[in-house]
């Protein structure tokens, strides 16, 4: 299973269009969870609807907070997601044996067994997620509980039976040009990893869009072998297609 | 995260069951979990209480729980689960829901307000029993907290809302972070027995300290989080005073499962009898008081066996 997992507090302004993007990763079978941190004032009109339009395209669930509740949300979306993408795979299944996919159309007594089955595969499947972090100037002051809540995730990751990873980046990236930088390779551990982002230079655009196609990228890559092992380097040179 | 869950159901309005057509009359809305709300209802001058979801998927793992506690006779469980169907809401939207056997009592909290804090210990040890027969039965309660532990006359306690009851091993289902031993950077979130007794450890400072709690919550860096932390509030509890150091075992989780703690629990009380210590707290008197009156009780009740049998 593959998510990628947005937390951002407002529009973008460059490239791409972010819900393009979600589309195309979720036509790659990556669901896309998206995460408005609010915190006095708020992300505006134009931001709320964008962050619930990303979602829904990238087949993902979006939800408003404020700093305090982060962690419990990402982890609960995180954990729903995978739920779902199970649920939608055994219900294609249901569709061939029964003609009718859905849950809700089988007797109650029936939905134990096929259930009992999500619940096992949800936690024994393997699961990757991709972190994606607006870096803009206003997101500043929430990088601390941005990090609190990766840490967090991982913590719950780690408690399922089956293998799981994260990847962290972060938008824009430092330098100019870039659109997204990697901050952390596939992982399933965070001991001893104190500082996600070490010398974060917080501002600039917000290129969410291609951020996204980045992490799509960064998935195709992955599967196909040795991009996780190039670390902390700008990725820019695979954004070419992207970059509009 | 709680979902977008708005579905009521009206007082006087009966719901009525799409596969089995059992019907239920709703009497009041009695709780709200993260995976629905629970209303009392009435069916046959009985009283149930109904838990609507708005996720077959969600509260049909619950189901599979319940269903799963149920099989496990002999061990004094109660019949707890009585109906599984969906009704139909408005728009004709179809809602799942199942009735479960309905315990007339009150929280946790306000029924040590109203009955007095010396109902603590034996409330405790009534706790430990019932985390002990889900830890026996391979169980971990998960998202155990004050607001999930109901109380009914002389200090009988049910657990409610099983959304997050875990198998042993697996990922906890369903927690609240100040009860979170992940939280506390003191172990992980896979599901087993110390992780309750954690959790209730939590449930103990809460009770009787509960802004502090709140206040070391809001202070604390997430890094500086620690169980250290967490034993310096119950070691300035008065209230706390007697099971400091059960605390501290169940927080380093040094007790195997509930059983273990409970016994452990229940011979910290004895002790504190036979050494008839003066600075024996109030409630610690009335449990000595009320262990007697038991205690008289059993011998009555021998004697009425030997002289009738």
């Amino acid at each position: 299973m593959r998510q990628i997992l947005l937390i951002t507090d407002g529009c973008s302004n460059v490239g791409l269009s972010p819900i393009v993007a979600a589309a195309h990763a979720k036509s790659e079978g990556i669901h896309v969870n998206v995460v408005g941190v609010l915190d006095h004032g708020d992300v505006g009109e134009l931001g709320a609807t964008e962050i619930e339009e990303i979602a829904r395209a990238g087949g993902g669930l979006s939800r408003m907070v404020n700093t305090r509740q982060l962690s419990q949300t990402v982890q609960m979306m995180t954990r729903k997601t995978v739920v779902q993408t199970i649920q939608l795979a055994v219900q294609k299944e249901l569709q061939q044996v029964l003609g009718n996919g859905s849950i809700e159309a089988l007797p109650p007594e029936k939905r134990g067994e096929v259930v009992r089955v999500i619940d096992e595969l949800g936690e024994s499947s393997g699961l990757r997620v991709a972190l994606l972090i607006d870096a803009s100037a206003s997101m500043k002051p929430k990088m601390a509980a941005v990090e609190e809540a990766i840490h967090d995730l991982m913590l719950s990751l780690q408690a399922r039976q089956g293998k799981s990873e994260i990847a962290v980046f972060h938008f824009p990236g430092s330098r100019h040009g870039d659109d997204c930088m990697m901050d952390l390779a596939w992982t399933d551990h965070l001991n001893g990893v104190h500082s996600i982002f070490p010398k974060l230079q917080m501002g600039g655009t917000t290129p969410t869009g291609p951020a996204i196609m980045q992490a799509v990228d960064y998935y195709r890559q992955g599967e196909a072998g040795d991009y996780g092992r190039r670390g902390r380097h700008e990725t820019d040179g695979m954004m070419g297609d992207y970059v509009v | 995260m709680t979902t977008s869950f708005k579905l009521e159901l009206r007082r006087g309005s009966v719901v009525v069951g799409k596969w089995k057509q059992g019907k239920y009359r709703v009497e009041r809305l009695l709780g709200e979990g993260a995976n629905g709300k629970v209303y009392l209802v009435q069916k046959d001058r009985d009283w149930y209480a109904l838990k609507v979801g708005a996720d077959a998927v969600d509260l049909q793992s619950e189901v599979n729980v319940l269903k799963s506690l149920a099989k496990q006779k002999g061990q004094g469980m109660e019949p707890f689960l009585f109906d599984v169907d969906d009704l139909y809401g408005p728009a004709g939207r179809e809602y799942p829901f199942y009735v479960m056997r309905y315990v007339r009592g009150t929280t946790l909290a306000s029924y040590l307000k109203e009955q007095g804090a010396e109902w603590f210990p034996l409330v405790g040890l009534n706790l430990l029993s019932k985390l002990g027969r889900l830890h026996r039965a391979g169980w971990a309660f998960g998202d155990l907290k004050v607001e999930n532990v109901m109380v009914a006359d002389y200090g009988h306690v049910e657990l409610v809302d099983f959304g997050g009851v875990t198998a042993v091993g697996k990922s906890i289902r369903q927690f609240t972070e100040i009860y979170d031993r992940g939280y506390w950077n003191s172990g992980s979130r896979s599901a087993d027995p110390k992780y309750d007794l954690f959790s209730y450890s939590v449930l103990c400072i809460q009770l009787h300290e509960p802004r502090r709690l709140h206040q070391l919550t809001k202070e604390l860096l997430p890094q500086n989080r620690s169980t250290v932390e967490l034993m310096a509030i119950a070691e300035a509890s008065p209230a706390l005073k007697p099971v400091t150091g059960w605390l501290r075992q169940a927080l380093h989780g040094e007790f195997r499962d509930a059983d273990e703690g409970a016994a452990a629990w229940r011979l910290l009380m004895h002790r504190k009898d036979t050494r008839r210590s003066s600075s024996m707290p109030g409630w610690l008197k009335g449990m000595v008081a009320t262990s007697g009156v038991l205690l008289a009780a059993s011998i009555f009740v021998w004697l009425l066996r030997n002289v009738w049998m």
